[in-house]
């Protein structure tokens, strides 16, 4: 935890998205649906808009600070509360200040504009509450714990999103899948969402992944994707280690988008009973130092085919084998 | 040695990470191979057919820069940062694809990167320390192209490229402080830029003792509130995209104009300035002052 030298906010301050628009050159604004936001995920999915090619969008947000906040005695003046919107690929940050309603004083509103050429891919969204504190204007006394994302381009929103699937021949494919043309299937963790590249080539393949529910076909169906999902785990959890930056003091930070979301995932699984960071530098001082990479190995191994849930698909394998050999048997 | 790709398309492509990867072999880093340019266009993926990617332009402005700072590259970057950025005039969603800077790297100029980041400096001929990869692909704050683009997108004022080529005299700004989040408010990084003009700051140490100052004192305020910016206008980036096919190259003696948006509000930028320079009383400076004990 941190510790500030000077008085914070201990209960939670919160922000919620309203309802959003976007608009293009010459049209009407577009005010979303509320089926655009989704409250549980806190995602506002900005593909979900009608309007081709609009540019800019309009989100009314709301966020509502702690009574303590404005309490009389409270050690601070001149409160204040703003919406704050970033994003890393882009680094862009957004600032607007929100007003306090007329009718609760712990309710502040406001609206943020963006320029849709200014966000990549996911924005996050939170509340900075700030105050003059001791004398010194602009302290920083709370934030929202809960963050938003804002989605430029998901049309339905959600909070974790699927890995990507590409289904091509890799012996007719982009040139680097040309040289892996006699494995099924590859995993590709760079880019904006991790993504299995599977081999069309591989006779059979496309049956056996689309061959839902039952019958044999289908308990390897699940198999096989099981074992992908592991793949894939283990994949990004690497690329997402592998890719660490440091801060000034040159301890690992968390990366933003799914290399940060895969980290926090995993990690508990990897070094249990450790908080996050500590998980994340001692994790990283044994992938970088001299010794500790090679005994962890199976830790990792272990959350990554746990998140592919290849448990019970084999399971499941095995029982529909035997009861094919009890079929031939009768 | 690496040199000119001797396939030269009319536009810009983009090369995923993923490709981009196979081509950064051993002999291409060590600059004794040149690249596969024929395969790399195969493997690159288009971009629209717009003036501000032609090939041409951007290989023409690399080729003055080489030229023209043949015995003190480091300067080169102060020259190129706004030129490149005032020629292919991109938005910031399209300078976040990683593809274009590794194709800008492999498949228009190998040669910028090696003249440019050649460890053994000076002397290209020599055989020589391989140039690191994240050169060619890397973040944004270490690839080739993307560390000026970026550099120039955070520190112009609207369209005035000055305290880009300020920030760009000190190698720490490139290396450092573009990585720190807190440059990515305006009034912060005209406020730094301020102090590196007034003299305040001077050295690279200076510089990055000031950022890290800057970068923990906006762990504790909320910078925003103190220096208010204006709103970005969407109208804005369109029209300097758009202006690109009406341009002409950009000027390679005087400094170009960017993009016309609003300037960063003066009163913002000063209430910073002061307080930075406070702070910078304050920063231990390695290697100059004694660095007290606890920090």
């Amino acid at each position: 935890m941190k510790i500030y030298p000077y008085p914070r906010l201990r209960a939670a301050t919160t922000i919620t998205i309203d309802s959003a628009s976007v608009t293009a050159p010459g049209v009407p604004r577009e005010p979303l649906a509320a089926s655009a936001r989704s409250v549980i995920d806190r995602v506002l999915g900005l593909g979900t808009a009608e309007t081709q090619g609009w540019d800019a969008a309009v989100i009314k947000v709301s966020a509502t600070v702690p009574e303590s906040a404005l309490r009389h005695d409270a050690p601070w003046s001149d409160l204040a509360v703003f919406a704050l919107l970033t994003e890393g690929a882009t680094n862009t940050r957004l600032t607007a200040r929100l007003a306090p309603t007329a009718d609760d004083p712990c309710h502040w509103t406001g609206q943020l504009g963006l320029a849709r050429a200014d966000i990549f891919d996911r924005a996050r969204l939170s509340a900075q509450v700030v105050a003059t504190v001791d004398g010194v204007p602009g302290r920083l006394v709370g934030e929202s714990e809960d963050d938003w994302f804002i989605d430029v381009t998901a049309d339905v929103p959600v909070r974790d999103r699927p890995f990507e699937t590409v289904r091509h021949s890799f012996a007719e494919g982009p040139y680097w899948l040309r040289r892996m043309k006699d494995v099924p299937w590859v995993v590709d963790p760079a880019g904006k969402l991790p993504t299995v590249h599977i081999n069309t080539d591989v006779e059979g393949i496309e049956a056996l992944l689309d061959a839902d529910g039952r019958g044999m076909e289908g308990a390897v169906g699940e198999l096989l994707a099981a074992q992908m999902a592991s793949d894939i785990w283990l994949a990004v959890f690497h690329a997402a280690l592998g890719d660490l930056e440091l801060d000034e003091r040159e301890r690992p930070m968390f990366p933003s988008g799914w290399r940060g979301a895969v980290l926090r995932e995993m990690l508990p699984d990897i070094l249990p009973e450790q908080s996050l960071e500590t998980a994340l530098r001692a994790l990283n001082e044994r992938r970088v130092g001299a010794t500790g990479w090679t005994d962890i190995q199976p830790r990792i191994h272990y959350a990554a085919a746990r998140r592919g849930g290849t448990g019970s698909p084999l399971i499941q394998a095995v029982r529909g084998l035997e009861r094919l050999r009890r079929e031939d048997d009768e | 040695m690496t040199g000119k790709p001797t396939r030269q398309p009319k536009y810009l492509r983009l090369l995923p990470d993923s490709s981009a990867g196979l081509f950064l072999t051993e002999g291409l880093l060590t600059g004794e191979d040149d690249v596969k340019s024929i395969q790399l266009d195969g493997e690159a993926q288009p971009l629209p057919e717009e003036k501000r990617f032609r090939w041409d332009g951007v290989r023409d402005l690399l080729e003055d820069a080489m030229y023209e700072f043949g015995e003190t590259r480091t300067a080169a970057d102060a020259w190129l940062a706004p030129r490149l950025h005032a020629t292919l005039r991109l938005t910031r969603v399209e300078a976040a694809d990683p593809g274009l800077w590794n194709y800008l790297a492999l498949g228009v100029a190998p040669d910028y990167v090696h003249w440019r980041h050649n460890p053994s400096g000076e002397r290209p001929a020599e055989p020589t320390a391989p140039v690191p990869a994240e050169r060619f692909k890397g973040p944004h704050y270490k690839q080739a192209f993307a560390r000026l683009w970026w550099t120039a997108e955070l520190f112009r004022d609207g369209p005035d490229y000055t305290p880009v080529v300020t920030a760009c005299g000190i190698q720490d700004i490139l290396n450092f402080a573009i990585r720190l989040e807190v440059m990515d408010h305006r009034p912060t990084a005209q406020a730094v830029v301020r102090l590196l003009t007034d003299g305040t700051v001077r050295t690279g140490r200076e510089t990055n003792a000031l950022a890290a100052a800057v970068n923990a004192a906006a762990s504790t305020l909320f910078l925003d509130a103190l220096a208010p910016d204006v709103d970005r206008n969407p109208t804005d980036i369109r029209a300097w995209s758009d202006g690109a096919e009406d341009a002409m190259p950009v000027n390679r003696r005087i400094l170009p104009g960017g993009p016309d948006e609003e300037r960063t509000p003066k009163e913002s930028v000063e209430i910073l300035a002061e307080q930075f320079r406070e702070l910078f009383d304050e920063a231990p400076v390695r290697g100059s002052r004694p660095v007290q004990s606890g920090d």
